[in-house]
């Protein structure tokens, strides 16, 4: 099969994470980020660079956007959880976003429940469902 | 040069590996029906996660709020986050599978840093290496983790951590099912665009 992409296989990767801040007003918590960071997957390196970032209100979309670009090239991390509310911040770049390793999963946070409908691997494959595109391959 | 000459009534035997021949550049009739059930069941796997994983998060999200009622706000929070060197105890392996390009994600939890270059059993077909409860090392690793906030810690957070624990593995799930149907939509929609030629 054409343009198949290469499997980095790898006995140690990590999960990077891009959470939002949960909670309204002026008591936020990073409830999401904390809690991963309890199970486990928090990797601070030698150059003090995290696996993950924590988006609060003065984060900029320009940091979303480096992160995830950086996230998504770093050969050490496997899947990249993020908040779905981050990725609506920054949905042309998910959207256009198409390696298989690491891996895209967008997740609900505490304000804002995930939607389907948004999900830019899911609205990728979408297109299958359509009658005009299957029917016209067929002959 | 031979197939144009054919007519539908008459092929020799020589034209049947040469059909074969052209036939091994797409899929087969049967195959292509295998591929949709693959997709179909993937995505349905899926989203069957994705509505678990809603359910186990909202439950953490409440054991963690309420290990933060006990604790108090200054005792809970990422100013406490240790930013010093450390690895992550909690990682991924990477396998591809041998029968098509798809990529395996095993969840490894708990794995202290002596364990970290020791390989698994590659042919393991679960998406997490459990982690043995008793064992002293993933102890010590759950406690080194629960420490960052303090000694005294509330059955709450304990239990916050184990719910984030599930999510993490139905995580894993969720990301192995997605690999799978994009996989088989690639393959399919590479089968819909040589039709199309």
């Amino acid at each position: 099969m054409a343009n198949r992409a290469q499997i980095p296989t790898k006995s140690s990767a990590l999960i990077a994470m891009i959470a939002d801040e949960n909670g309204k007003g002026y008591k936020n918590y990073e409830d999401t980020v904390v809690g991963f960071l309890l199970a486990g997957v928090g990797n601070v390196d030698i150059r003090r660079k995290t696996n993950y970032l924590i988006v609060d209100s003065k984060t900029t979309v320009k940091q979303i956007e480096d992160a995830f670009k950086e996230f998504t090239t770093r050969e050490d991390i496997a899947i990249v959880l993020i908040s779905q509310y981050v990725a609506n911040m920054i949905r042309f770049l998910v959207d256009s976003y198409n390696k298989p390793v690491p891996a895209i999963l967008e997740i609900p946070s505490k304000d804002h429940p995930y939607d389907p409908a948004h999900d830019s691997v899911l609205s990728r494959v979408k297109y299958l469902f359509s009658t005009e595109s299957v029917a016209s391959g067929r002959r | 040069m031979e197939e144009r000459h054919l007519t539908v009534d008459q092929e020799p035997p020589q034209e049947a590996a040469e059909v074969v021949n052209r036939r091994e550049v797409r899929l087969e009739p049967g195959a292509e029906e295998k591929l949709v059930l693959q997709f179909m069941d993937s995505l349905n796997s899926y989203l069957s996660f994705s509505h678990s994983l809603s359910s186990t998060l909202g439950q953490a999200w409440m054991e963690l709020a309420s290990a933060r009622h006990s604790m108090g706000t200054a005792r809970l929070n990422t100013s406490l986050l240790d930013l010093k060197f450390h690895p992550a105890s909690t990682t991924l392996k990477i396998t591809e599978c041998d029968d098509d390009a798809k990529a395996r994600f095993v969840l490894r939890k708990w794995v202290s840093p002596e364990e970290v270059g020791e390989d698994e059993d590659s042919n393991s077909t679960k998406s997490s290496v459990p982690a043995d409860d008793d064992d002293e090392a993933v102890r010590r690793e759950r406690a080194k983790s629960l420490s960052v906030f303090g000694i005294l810690i509330p059955p709450k957070l304990r239990a916050a951590q184990q719910s984030f624990e599930r999510a993490l593995e139905t995580l894993v799930e969720m990301a192995n099912m997605q690999s799978s149907f994009l996989n088989s939509f690639h393959q399919l929609h590479q089968e819909v665009e040589d039709n199309k030629e």
